[in-house]
């Protein structure tokens, strides 16, 4: 049995199979990045914050855009090579595709690396702060090291964990984190297992509390199993007397009830939710996506309980590379406010004399420069300037800001080492010259925090998504050709034009990838 | 990676030459012949069918007898522990009842029926009626099935872990969908990420199987076997394998932002201060868009309907001509409808979301659309219930079949005219009657085309009829149950029955004669339906049971067929050997007519099949592949 058309063209569709699915499969993916596309226009569209406009460096971007663009050039030059039988040039020509496959990751990973490096707050008045932070020498994780100062730290006092949804790495850290202050973790009351008795102070191990859940787990299916027979024979009772005769079962339902007294004997004791005390109280610290905070009582998302004070659990930048007012600007405007007042209403202003520095300096650098734009281009007819500062030029202070500050020069003229276009400030050779302020945020304050990640805000969401989707696609597609280049030559040598045609097939594949990403560019990087 | 998939696949055609004898893995297991993948398919759908009923049995109970703990014949599949996290004293839970109905739609959409009609019947029917040897790719053909499979077992298994299964509806809805099971600390292990995941790979398998399905009917043809000689199902097959190609990714799309809304929490579909019970303000970000998953939702979601139903009404087509032995009627109009059909469900899907408050421009476009495309629907029905007429009808199993289901879609049908038109959408949106409506056309409409599909090929796969005794006693009590169990919910449904209520609206009643609670006495009006509904339901799913003995019995004690093709049918199928081997055809075959050419005058016998050559005294012309247009 053969297949017909593998790679020979059908003479009334004019194409071979792999012809037709590849164009097939490809108008699935324009479907499926149309998805994307529209998503980010709706979401752009809909977004109640300032979307954040050419945020990314442009530098990397554009230079992978000339990469996937050359790289799709060569994916044809190897292909005409093997038409042509030369395979030394389809070696070439591959291997440089290729290469530029990996140029392309390998930038894309300079640029991920980064904003996983960044970090980012949202504080209650929508003031956005953009940094680096400081270590915070309460919280000291499992290799001695200590943790970013974003961390939530509760004095506990006594601990209750969900028998069922106690989650076991969080147990194991909260164990280690009360060795590391010298407190001792223990049941608060004695408890009695199916024939065994645990008494008060048994000390908390995940053991233990594998061993209770086992112990609840039976006895609640016991129990379930006993009230499940009690009330059907409840019902079966009810249905059998005369007086419910003809009745519907929402009629007699809230007369039948379990008689709790029959059927005590069968009853075994669940435990859904076990205590421990610590002695002393000692401080645990938590990131701050897994715990609910409270004054005197917190939560871990496994429903842990903690009893215990809320400490002081700041948010502690070491550098700020931006401040960011354009949410505060927006919020104000809705309200009707002037942004100027409310910006200067700020908790930032307020407390912080270097923020309020950069505030004015920034001030009266927008003033320079709306009176340089209304000479350069004067006003229109309705006496109003043609050309106006941006918003991110007026209330946005960047790293970029910073620097100019601290070098003395205007707004727009500092000087830019050409690794600081990838990677944002380069903190060794500023910092002795203290050009970016440092801060402590009370917790209170912050309504978000996090590394420039999805959960930044819907821009970044979209940008890893569509990005890292397109990674993957880079990455398929240069595996395929990878293949061809490195496996082909057998293939060559017994069918040329089969392994033309693949790829001819894997070459249309690259095309599209490159032509989801001229798409990308401009809608991530510019606009 | 697909298109190294794609392009990949041909390795394996260069041994032929040296014939070598499959082993039973490679055969029945990983097998890349359709029939075998078709098998598989067929089988695995319909043991998630049966999966997906029970489900549906149990949530019957909870609307039927709320306070009653459910009977032993229904809950000895759980296990002690499972009872005792997901029943409070043996009834059904509120949470329980979402999870079931979450997953019985899901099953039923996703892993039954179009696995069942498209997998099952497309990967066995098409190859042979156009007369291929096997599809395009049948590495790629092979992969789909497993990834299928793959995908639906992840879903299922969510049933045993902690969080227990998905539990947001089938339509997933953030930020429900996006909230739910938050507790579960690694979310990996969550059945509403599992969900996503299984859909996913879904997805992946639909995409594999379509560009397989469109490419092999393009492209492997047999000669004269132009495009106005298809038979209609392959036609149904074509467009509903460009619906799975072009709709199902925009959900792809949806599914990996809802996903990284869990994983990450990002705020894809999440809006700005959103506020939850057990959350308190949310810590996201916000800014995103709950409409955003709906549209990208429903624009799969209602191309997603004809992706269901075009395989059955295609069983049906072909059961039709074969059982009055007549010509189709209207088979070009069938054709054009079906492509008008195919077009016109990509631009309907907002009539899903009236109540979202959209604006009147928008919900009037979607109205006219909407019903725009009940005219290509009505055009394809009509064609095949005038093709009655006439005819000299055998009532064989499958015919049987095919005529319930017409009068049974048509109900469906009809009852989604006025869930067209916002204005009465408003009042019946998320009510029975939406539920009622869209069951007539899912369960008496399309399983019934199925079924009819199950009998009129049988003979081809196995050799041997099915037992017409074992069909009678499955067909007339599942007719009669299908309208007990889906007729009171659109009555219901009028009523105001809200579709999620899980205790079948208990907590509205109006529990005092001179309540001031007026729905309260509607409902207490309409709630004994519950009742006929439930029993109608388990008493459908006793009378499946001939079916399934049926399918396994006549495989060893069904009557032989007399001759490779037992209906006397035309389309090509029919002229392969009983079963048909692999690489299907034993004659260099050709078609040299239309698909449904039963009765021609001067034929010798009431069936003229497409491979048989015309009598002419004039010598025969090969009819070639450069008259297709196209």
């Amino acid at each position: 049995m053969e297949i017909p058309y593998i790679f020979t063209p059908r003479k009334d569709t004019g194409m071979c199979n792999s012809k037709i699915a590849i164009w097939l499969f490809l108008a699935s993916e324009v479907m499926l990045f149309g998805g994307f596309f529209s998503s980010y226009v709706y979401l752009r569209l809909g977004a109640d914050y300032p979307w954040p406009e050419r945020a990314l460096p442009v530098l990397p971007g554009l230079i992978n855009t000339f990469v996937l663009i050359f790289s799709s050039v060569t994916v044809v030059f190897a292909w005409a090579a093997l038409k042509l039988r030369k395979w030394g040039m389809f070696q070439l020509c591959m291997g440089i595709t290729i290469a530029c496959a990996a140029i392309f990751m390998g930038l894309k990973g300079i640029e991920y690396n980064v904003k996983w490096h960044h970090q980012a707050v949202r504080l209650t008045d929508y003031t956005i702060l953009e940094g680096h932070l400081d270590k915070d020498p309460k919280a000291i994780d499992a290799k001695g090291q200590p943790y970013e100062a974003d961390v939530i730290h509760v004095n506990a006092e006594k601990l209750t964990f969900s028998t069922v949804r106690f989650h076991k790495p969080w147990v194991e850290e909260i164990i280690r984190q009360a060795e590391a202050g010298k407190a001792t973790v223990a049941l608060a009351e004695e408890l009695s297992l199916q024939g065994q008795k645990l008494p008060a102070g048994t000390k908390l191990s995940v053991d233990l509390l594998e061993a209770i859940q086992k112990n609840h787990l039976k006895s609640r299916a016991n129990n379930a199993d006993v009230r499940t027979d009690a009330l059907r024979g409840e019902w079966v009772a009810a249905k059998a007397k005369a007086e419910n005769a003809g009745k519907q079962g929402w009629e007699m339902a809230p007369n039948i009830n379990i008689d709790p007294a029959k059927i005590a004997n069968s009853i075994m004791v669940e435990t859904p939710s076990v205590s421990f005390v610590v002695t002393p109280p000692t401080n645990l610290w938590f990131k701050h996506r897994d715990i609910k905070e409270g004054a005197d009582q917190s939560r871990l998302r496994d429903d842990t309980a903690i009893i215990g004070k809320l400490q002081d659990s700041p948010v502690a930048f070491h550098n700020l590379d931006a401040i960011d007012f354009r949410h505060v600007v927006m919020q104000a405007e809705k309200k009707g406010i002037d942004p100027v007042k409310a910006i200067e209403n700020t908790w930032l202003i307020k407390h912080s004399k270097e923020a309020k520095e950069a505030w004015e300096w920034n001030k009266a650098q927008t003033a320079r420069l709306e009176q340089e734009l209304l000479d350069k281009y004067g006003r229109d007819e309705n006496n109003q300037p043609k050309r106006v500062p941006t918003l991110t030029e007026r209330y946005r202070i960047g790293w970029k800001d910073f620097v100019a500050k601290a070098d003395g020069v205007d707004k727009g003229k500092e000087k830019i080492h050409t690794s600081e276009e990838f990677m944002g400030p380069n903190y060794e050779l500023r910092e002795p010259k203290h050009t970016f302020p440092h801060l402590h945020i009370p917790r209170e304050l912050v309504f978000l925090s996090g590394k420039f990640t999805p959960a930044w805000n819907t821009y970044y969401a979209i940008y890893f998504t569509m990005t890292f989707l397109h990674g993957l696609h880079v990455i398929g597609g240069a595996i395929v050709l990878g293949y061809y280049l490195f496996r082909g030559k057998k293939m060559y040598q017994s069918n040329p034009e089969w392994l033309a045609n693949r790829v001819e097939v894997g070459g249309l594949f690259w095309h599209f990838v490159d032509l989801v990403w001229i798409f990308l560019f401009p809608i991530l990087y510019l606009m | 990676m697909s298109a190294h998939a794609a392009t990949a696949d041909h390795s394996h055609h260069d041994d032929h030459g040296h014939h070598h004898e499959p082993g039973f893995w490679q055969k029945y297991v990983f097998s890349t012949d359709h029939k075998v993948i078709g098998i598989q398919y067929g089988i695995t759908a319909m043991l998630f069918l049966l999966f997906g009923f029970y489900l549906m049995m149990v949530m019957r109970w909870s609307i039927a007898y709320p306070h009653e703990p459910l009977p032993g014949w229904m809950s000895w599949v759980f296990t002690d522990t499972w009872k005792a996290r997901w029943l409070q004293d043996g009834k059904v839970t509120g949470d329980t009842y979402n999870m079931f109905g979450a997953m019985h739609g899901t099953i039923m959409v996703f892993l039954g029926v179009v696995p069942l009609g498209f997998g099952a019947f497309g990967n066995y029917v098409t190859p042979l009626q156009i007369g291929a040897v096997d599809m395009a790719f049948p590495k790629l053909n092979m992969m789909s099935y497993w990834i299928y499979l793959l995908g639906g077992l992840i879903m299922c298994a969510s049933f045993f872990m902690e969080s227990g299964a998905a539990k947001s509806g089938w339509t997933n809805y953030s930020p429900l969908a996006g909230f739910a099971d938050g507790q579960i600390v690694n979310q990996w292990l969550a059945g509403q990420t599992q969900w996503l995941l299984g859909l996913v790979m879904l997805i992946t398998s639909s995409l594999l199987g379509s560009v397989n399905f469109v490419t092999t009917i393009i492209n492997l043809r047999a000669r004269g076997m132009t495009w106005m000689r298809m038979p209609f199902f392959v036609w149904a097959m074509l467009v509903t394998g460009f619906l799975l190609l072009l709709a199902f990714p925009p959900l792809e799309a949806a599914g990996i932002m809802q996903l990284v809304d869990r994983v990450f929490h990002s705020s894809f579909f999440m809006p700005s201060g959103l506020f939850t019970k057990s959350e308190g303000l949310a810590e996201l970000s916000g800014g995103g868009s709950p409409l955003l998953f709906q549209h990208l939702f429903w624009f799969l979601g209602h191309p997603e309907v004809y992706v269901l139903l075009l395989p059955a009404i295609a069983c049906v087509a072909e059961i039709i001509p074969a059982n009055t032995r007549r010509p189709m009627w209207g088979y070009k109009s069938m054709v054009y409808g079906v492509i008008v059909l195919g077009f016109l469900s990509f631009i309907v899907w907002a009539h899903h979301m009236y109540l979202t408050g959209m604006g009147p421009k928008i919900s009037t476009w979607f109205q006219i659309t909407t019903v725009l495309i009940s005219v290509p629907s009505v055009i394809l029905l009509t064609a095949l219930m005038i093709s009655l007429w006439g005819g000299s009808i055998r009532f064989t199993p499958a015919m049987i079949w095919a005529c319930a289901f017409i009068p049974m879609f048509g109900i469906g049908g009809l009852t989604g005219l006025p869930l067209a038109f916002n204005l009465v959408d408003l009042h019946l949106h998320d009510t029975y009657y939406v539920i009622g409506h869209f069951h007539y056309v899912v369960a008496p409409g399309i399983l019934f085309g199925l079924f009819g599909g199950v009998h009129h090929w049988y003979p081809k796969i196995t050799g041997r009829y099915l037992s017409k005794t074992l069909n009678h006693l499955h067909f007339w009590p599942t007719l009669v149950c299908m309208n007990f169990l889906f007729f009171p919910m659109l009555i219901q449904g009028m009523a105001g029955f809200h579709r999620r209520w899980y205790n079948g609206g208990d907590a509205y009643l109006a529990k005092a004669a001179d309540s001031a609670n007026v729905f309260g006495k509607t409902v207490a009006e309409y709630i004994d339906l519950n009742i006929t509904m439930s029993w109608a339901a388990w008493i459908m799913a006793a009378f499946q049971l001939p079916f399934i003995i049926n399918v396994f019995l006549s495989l060893r004690t069904g009557k032989k067929v007399e001759s490779d093709n037992p209906w006397n049918a035309t389309t090509l199928e029919w002229a392969t050997p009983t079963p048909p081997g692999h690489g299907n055809f034993t004659f260099d075959v050709a078609a040299y007519r239309g698909p449904y050419e039963y009765s021609q005058p001067g034929a010798d016998e009431d069936y003229s099949p497409q491979w048989e050559k015309p009598k002419t005294d004039s010598p025969v012309v090969a009819p070639q592949p450069t008259t297709a247009h196209h």
